[in-house]
């Protein structure tokens, strides 16, 4: 499993390599919040997050905006993600504290998750998508 | 990427339709030959994806300052048919009228002090970085207001001086805003945001008028040789990036519902006169809106600060304009020698209405509108004015910066933020940021030269040099 980052001239695109997809939605959110927060992040609370779509990429693309929109209005900052998929789409637990300037600040803000080139692909044992981040 | 373009013009050329399938006109670039080094594939690839958007008129423009986002390209334009044509989130970006304005002061250099000090004093008084809050409080009520009306809901409020919005691009609002069609997420987004500047290239930049190269437009312009100015770059924040993401939903079923195909799910899009695009459309004008209110509010504090450091008037810092980076409108423009009603997208790129337009205010309907293009962090900005060409040739408009050339992994691999502060430090710039990654990703030498992106809209008659601006202290979010 890995996050790597891909040349994007006005954004940030990461490409994420995972085993399944519950780990490839989980680093992901990892990918995004390293951008938002790069400082150290300790798991004080836990919040709990549904996401209904019919398509994987929708549900990853959703879950991302929904999770940006989360850390945004709550002042939270996501650790970790554990994400279980359902019927309708999936649950994720969130683990992080609240945000707090003097140990979180100096990350770039994102704006959006956005829809182009998100594809999921597999590859033998291995899931992968490169998604682009609006700063 | 060159020999893909054949030359129609000084500075301009032709994307043939067919470089891409389904190309329903062609790609017109205007640039340099020295600019093509910097040209990426992605970019033409997005120009000519535009190109494929049901009811375009004329070309897919690109601007010399274009550069490989998503949707369409960075300093893209394109017009729409009123009949046949589509609205696309995709044409507008996440940060819905990001914007720059330019205040003048009758102060010099010498009058500033220790630069450092006022630097410092606007880093505290205007809040900037992921995470921060504004101190000014908003009502739900007053978020309603401030949505159907941006500028002057502000300046109604004593936020701003009654020209403050006859000196913004629409007056400072869009008329077709349903505040109703903003979502609950937007606004709890919006309301603590407001008075904030943000991160990413967003700043607010003290500067020097170096040199004036229009002695008349100048004057009507407001602006002097030696004195100080400020720049304003910010956007709609949290509350436009959410209305992007609640539309491109709505927008993605409407594209596959109305038979739309798309060469890239960004550009999900819906006709104009259909109920969805009709939704986004007045969900886009009300963030437009909010950014507009968030210039002023950020004006007003930095007049306040100046009022306080060297007590000068806020009537003594007149706005010069305010000006839409990434927004859709509805524009009168003559089309095959008819007058047309068509929807301009502009994505990085900035209106540049020339002499004689209604919609310009009195003062500067003789000169054309005022064009404020930032340079990068330590180089030259420049004021220009709109032009006729610009009306006949890309639907009145022009280049919005100087536009990256390097992506921020190759920036941080390339320069320390804390050599790019010291080396800059050295030429007398002062920069303020939460981290020394910001100052690296948006060092000068990680865009294109903002001198011969104005080269080229200057010769090109996209608009005309008024001033340049040099940089003496910049915050970044």
């Amino acid at each position: 499993m890995s996050i790597e980052e891909l040349p994007h001239t006005a954004d940030v695109r990461r490409r994420i390599r995972a085993e399944s997809r519950e780990e490839l939605f989980s680093l992901a959110a990892k990918a995004m919040f390293a951008v938002l927060y790069p400082g150290e992040c300790d798991h004080h609370s836990e919040k709990t997050m549904r996401v209904d779509a019919d398509e994987p990429e929708d549900l990853l693309w959703e879950f991302l905006s929904d999770l940006l929109y989360t850390s945004e209005v709550e002042s939270f900052v996501v650790c970790e993600t554990v994400v279980r998929f359902t019927e309708s789409g999936l649950v994720a637990t969130l683990r992080g504290e609240p945000f707090q300037r003097e140990k979180h600040e100096g990350g770039r803000e994102i704006k959006g998750v956005s829809l182009s080139g998100l594809a999921i692909r597999t590859t033998g044992d291995m899931m992968s998508c490169d998604i682009i981040f609006d700063i | 990427m060159q020999k893909e373009f054949s030359s129609v013009g000084r500075h301009e050329w032709d994307l043939p339709l067919g470089y891409i399938p389904d190309m329903r006109v062609s790609g017109r670039l205007f640039l340099s030959e020295s600019l093509f080094g910097s040209l990426e594939e992605g970019a033409v690839r997005q120009l000519a994806n535009v190109a494929t958007l049901p009811g375009i008129i004329g070309h897919s423009f690109g601007m010399p300052d274009i550069h490989w986002g998503y949707g369409f390209p960075i300093g893209g334009v394109a017009a729409f048919s009123e009949e046949e044509g589509i609205i696309s989130p995709g044409g507008v970006g996440f940060d819905i009228n990001c914007g720059v304005r330019m205040i003048t002061t009758p102060l010099n250099i010498s009058d500033l002090g220790k630069m450092e000090d006022i630097i410092g004093r606007l880093y505290q008084q205007v809040p900037t970085g992921v995470g921060s809050k504004s101190a000014f409080r908003l009502s739900a009520t007053a978020l309603d207001d401030l949505l159907a009306h941006g500028a002057s809901w502000a300046v109604s409020e004593g936020y701003g001086l009654p020209d403050d919005c006859i000196r913004c691009e629409e007056g400072g609002y869009m008329k077709e805003a349903v505040p109703e069609n903003v979502s609950e997420k937007a606004r709890k987004r919006g309301i603590p945001q407001c008075g904030t500047l943000g991160s990413g290239n967003h700043f607010l930049e003290l500067q020097v008028v170096s040199e004036i190269r229009d002695q008349e437009a100048a004057a009507t312009f407001g602006v002097q040789e030696g004195n100080v100015c400020c720049m304003i770059h910010c956007g709609s924040r949290g509350l436009g990036h959410q209305v992007c993401t609640d539309h491109l939903k709505t927008l993605e079923k409407a594209t596959k519902k109305y038979g739309i195909n798309l060469p890239d799910r960004q550009l999900s899009c819906a006709p104009l006169t259909s109920p969805e695009g009709e939704s986004y459309f007045g969900a886009m004008a009300a963030a437009a809106n909010y950014a507009w209110a968030n210039r002023q509010i950020i004006t007003h504090q930095v007049r306040t600060l100046f009022e306080s450091a060297f007590g000068i008037a806020h009537t003594e810092m007149p706005l010069v304009y305010d000006v839409a980076h990434n927004v859709a409108k509805w524009e009168k423009h003559t089309v095959d020698g008819s007058e047309r009603r068509v929807c301009v997208h502009r994505k990085g790129a900035t209106r540049a209405f020339g002499p004689g337009r209604p919609e310009l205010p009195a003062v500067y309907r003789k000169t054309g509108q005022p064009v404020i293009i930032p340079g990068s962090m330590g180089t030259a900005s420049y004021l220009l004015a709109g032009t006729e060409t610009a009306m006949e040739k890309t639907f009145g408009s022009t280049c919005h910066g100087a536009g990256r050339v390097s992506s921020r992994k190759e920036a941080k691999k390339t320069v320390r933020g804390a050599a790019v502060s010291a080396e800059l430090k050295k030429q007398g710039i002062i920069v303020r940021a939460p981290s020394g990654d910001v100052i690296a990703e948006e060092a000068p030498e990680m865009y294109k030269s903002s001198d011969e992106v104005i080269r080229v809209v200057h010769e090109a008659g996209l608009s005309r040099i008024v001033a340049r601006m040099m940089p003496l202290g910049v915050i970044k979010g």
